[in-house]
């Protein structure tokens, strides 16, 4: 069969299978390659349902794609065939404030959903770095999440229901726009964070939050990590719930005063971002608690002034990460073992126990992270024409991934398995993980659906 | 559903458009494609850029947006095989640099796909239209291949009467002299109090010789230019343009002492007595005027001495492009008037004018076919002198 001319037929001049373009779908911003044979931007749910369909027939590889924003290759076609591109799906179908909730196509940007629910005074709480451009489909199909989620919880949270195109090609829903449903299994929640290995996400109906009248922002320094990781346990344990608590060790801070000389930040030691939002009154009582709590233990702490001020830090500090070029033009960070996660508690000894590695093997290390919820986001930086460097990084990559499974966490706790991190599931899950085989055995008898990924 | 029909067609008609990038010749196919990596390696792929490509945003595929350019000429550096295909992504950059504003790692990407595109020609990979406007340059010292007299409009007495010395120096430019000479009339008559002169054999810039990857032919012309600078014995040297600003200012082999016309109104107010007009204007910054150069409160401190400023959505270094850099107007003018379109939407309500300064940005943003009046901000300094 032409499958050209077969998804011609379905998507018109939206297929490409020119080299050049081939190759710009054959990664991610992981270091996971591999090309696809055709690309096809759907705009409807038939059209992805009728592709989804062509493929299932003839035992062809399907990917779906959002921004390619992604950091474990979730949406490289590491086994070649289609790439759906899903960004062009980017409509909001309805706004119901009434129900307080939106459905939406998968391709829309995060950042855009938000600027559109500004007016009502709603938001889609889940922020990860990259929300100026990832996608929803993609949030949904990683389960993302990012600062706020110490708070608000993570995508798992805000989704109701999934329009989902299973393997064959039949469309079904996972959910209503119910907020409890005590009927059966919950399709929704399987299809979350399945990195499109189950069904292909068309249309999603979000739980929408409304925004806070106000944030406020306490910047604290600590002498070192493990004193930063006692303060965060301290401000939890007097019953503060800050809406992000994140870490940023010293390196960091240069990074992030080199992207933005004028960043109020403090010159010496590690530095915790504690935002709490609310009433006026109930975030400026919760930051003066804060303060009073971290104090005894912080070498500075102070509130930040103006609006201003707090929103240029949250913007350079999603950022951070790739602004580590700007230290030193020779080094490009490179996204490995960077999103482990272990219970709170443990943070300093993972921090501690980064920074051993990154030591033993003469690699500089950026440390942040969502402390508050015991996610760190570990930078390595190498250069990248220098060989050695990359042998170092896959070591240490490595180390640290087994370090967090050692601590009781997780190699990933919001960027995904994908083809990345697919060698350590068995080590994370045990038996587990042949419950996962036979989830994605019944729902993917062929194994058409992103083939490669989560080691499955 | 009309509107919808109408995307389609316009899908059909751009990418019909991309298809068509007809190659010119293949003579150095066998020469190897060389860059400095460093430049390349920096990019981590993280697509900040994909949300501001404005490219992108009407042509949708990966390619066509500044990590897709990034991806493809790395791919040509480690070796993927060079040709004719990696011409709609890399031809289709209007160079507008808001990816650079945007990028966390410090990219460049407009000087990474400029020297990409000079690698193309040195390997032989060039479109027809390229071809053609590389020949016009040379051969006729313009971009439109005009045979006609660059100071057409000056009066014979005039042109007579143009000092052979002067510190100042009036640099036209293509667009002026052969598409509005209306603009270049009234640059003219506010500039010539200062005792500004032309250059005699005024050529082109070489703005689009050197977007397009024709360094070396760009060097031949640019020497021309210089020869008579020198010869004039000017200091300054004061364009309207903003192809022509970032050009000579940037990209000529000595330093030059390089004006907008707009910082050069902005200094002079004072002489010029302008009187207030009952208007409220916007502005457009050209992005070779405003983010490659920041020239952004010059042309604002001058509208706001005639008339009052209501600014568009997105301004300054957030500024969204018209389309016509970079090549695009002339390679690809379905999707450069599709971004011209775009920009429009940008464009407050309750205004009587949208001023730039740039008369490419003039052009494709009257040619979108908008509501409001466009003008170059030389001629709202006109109607305030008059």
């Amino acid at each position: 069969m032409d499958i050209t001319a077969e998804l011609r037929k379905i998507v018109g001049v939206r297929l490409s299978v020119s080299p050049s373009e081939l190759y710009c779908y054959s990664s991610d911003a992981s270091q996971v390659k591999g090309t696809p044979d055709y690309v096809v931007r759907p705009k409807s749910t038939d059209e992805v349902s009728r592709i989804v369909k062509l493929a299932y027939e003839n035992e062809i590889p399907v990917t779906a794609r959002g921004a390619g924003t992604g950091l474990a290759g979730g949406a490289v076609p590491v086994r070649g065939g289609i790439v759906l591109d899903m960004s062009g799906m980017n409509r909001i179908l309805e706004i119901d404030i009434d129900n307080i909730q939106v459905v939406v196509e998968p391709g829309i940007i995060q950042d855009a959903l938000n600027d559109a629910l500004i007016p009502y005074g709603f938001f889609f709480p889940p922020n990860p770095g990259s929300s100026a451009m990832c996608t929803i489909g993609g949030m949904i199909a990683y389960n993302a999440s990012g600062m706020r989620c110490v708070k608000y919880g993570t995508t798992r949270n805000y989704v109701r229901d999934l329009e989902v195109v299973l393997a064959d090609g039949t469309v079904i829903h996972t959910g209503s726009k119910m907020l409890k449903s005590a009927a059966g299994y919950d399709l929704t929640q399987l299809i979350i964070g399945s990195e499109g290995t189950l069904g292909i996400v068309t249309k999603a109906g979000l739980k929408i939050a409304p925004l806070p009248k106000t944030r406020k922002l306490v910047i604290a320094s600590f002498e070192n990590a493990e004193i930063a990781g006692q303060a965060v346990v301290k401000t939890f344990s007097n019953g503060v719930i800050p809406s992000a608590c994140e870490i940023l060790d010293r390196v960091s801070l240069q990074v992030l005063k080199r992207y933005d000389p004028k960043l109020v930040l403090p010159s010496e030691g590690d530095v915790l971002l504690f935002e709490v939002d609310g009433t006026e009154n109930s975030a400026r009582e919760a930051a003066e608690q804060i303060i009073e709590v971290c104090s005894p233990l912080a070498l500075s702490i102070k509130l930040a002034e103006s609006e201003t001020e707090m929103a240029d830090i949250w913007a350079a500090r999603k950022l951070v990460g790739a602004a580590v070029s700007r230290l030193d033009p020779t080094k490009t960070r490179i996204y490995v073992g960077e999103d482990v996660g272990v219970p709170i508690k443990k943070i300093p000894e993972l921090l501690k126990r980064a920074q051993e590695i990154s030591e033993k093997f003469n690699l500089p290390a950026m440390k942040y992270g969502h402390i508050g919820d015991g996610n760190l986001h570990l930078v390595l930086f190498i250069d990248v024409l220098n060989k050695d460097e990359w042998d170092r990084l896959n070591q240490v990559a490595d180390l640290i991934h087994r370090t967090a499974i050692e601590l009781g966490g997780t190699v990933s706790s919001e960027h995904g398995i994908g083809a990345a991190r697919a060698e350590y599931m068995k080590a994370q899950w045990g038996p587990a993980f042949e419950v996962m085989r036979a989830i994605k055995k019944a729902l993917d008898p062929k194994g058409i659906l992103n083939p490669g990924k989560l080691g499955l | 559903m009309k509107t919808m029909k109408n995307k389609e067609k316009r899908e059909i008609k751009r990418a019909k458009e991309l298809d068509k990038s007809e190659i010119s010749e293949m003579k150095g196919k066998d020469q190897p494609f060389e860059l400095d990596r460093r430049s390349v390696y920096k990019c981590v792929q993280c697509g900040a850029c994909r949300s501001f490509c404005p490219v992108f945003n009407v042509v949708g595929w990966e390619s066509a947006n500044t990590r897709g350019r990034m991806l493809i000429i790395k791919s040509l550096l480690e070796g993927r095989h060079h040709s004719e295909d990696v011409l709609p992504s890399l031809a289709s950059c209007t160079t507008c640099g808001i990816c650079a504003a945007k990028c966390p790692a410090g990219v460049n990407p407009p000087e990474v796909v400029e020297a990409a595109r000079a690698q193309l020609v040195k390997c032989g990979i060039t479109t027809k239209v390229q071809e053609k406007l590389r020949a016009s340059v040379i051969t006729s010292g313009n971009s439109f291949g005009e045979a006609k007299d660059r100071t057409h409009w000056l009066s014979d007495t005039e042109r007579s009467q143009l000092p052979e010395k002067s510190d100042y120096v009036y640099f036209v430019g293509c667009f002026d002299s052969y598409r509005y000479p209306e603009f270049a009339e009234k640059t003219f008559k506010v500039l010539q109090r200062f005792g500004v002169t032309l250059l005699p054999d005024e050529q082109c810039c070489v703005s689009l010789l050197l977007r397009t990857g024709f360094g070396e032919d760009a060097e031949k012309v640019m020497k021309r230019n210089l020869e008579q600078i020198r010869k004039v014995g000017a200091y300054t040297i004061i364009t309207s343009c903003a192809g022509c600003y970032t050009t000579l200012k940037n990209n000529y082999p000595e330093e030059l002492h390089v004006i907008s016309l707009p910082e050069f109104l902005a200094e002079h107010l004072d002489e010029l007595k302008l009187k207030k007009l009952d208007l409220t204007v916007t502005y457009h910054d050209p992005c070779h005027l405003g983010r490659h150069n920041k020239i952004y409160e010059a042309p604002r401190k001058v509208i706001q001495a005639i008339c009052t400023l209501k600014e568009m959505k997105n301004i300054k270094e957030n500024s969204r492009c018209c389309g016509g850099g970079g090549g695009v107007r002339i390679g690809y003018p379905d999707i450069s008037l599709e971004l011209a379109r775009n920009r429009l939407e940008d464009v407050p309500e309750g205004v009587d004018y949208i001023i730039t300064s740039c008369p490419l940005c003039v052009r494709n943003l009257r040619d979108a076919g908008g509501d409001i009046e466009v003008i170059d901000i030389v001629e709202l300094v006109a109607m305030a002198m008059e």
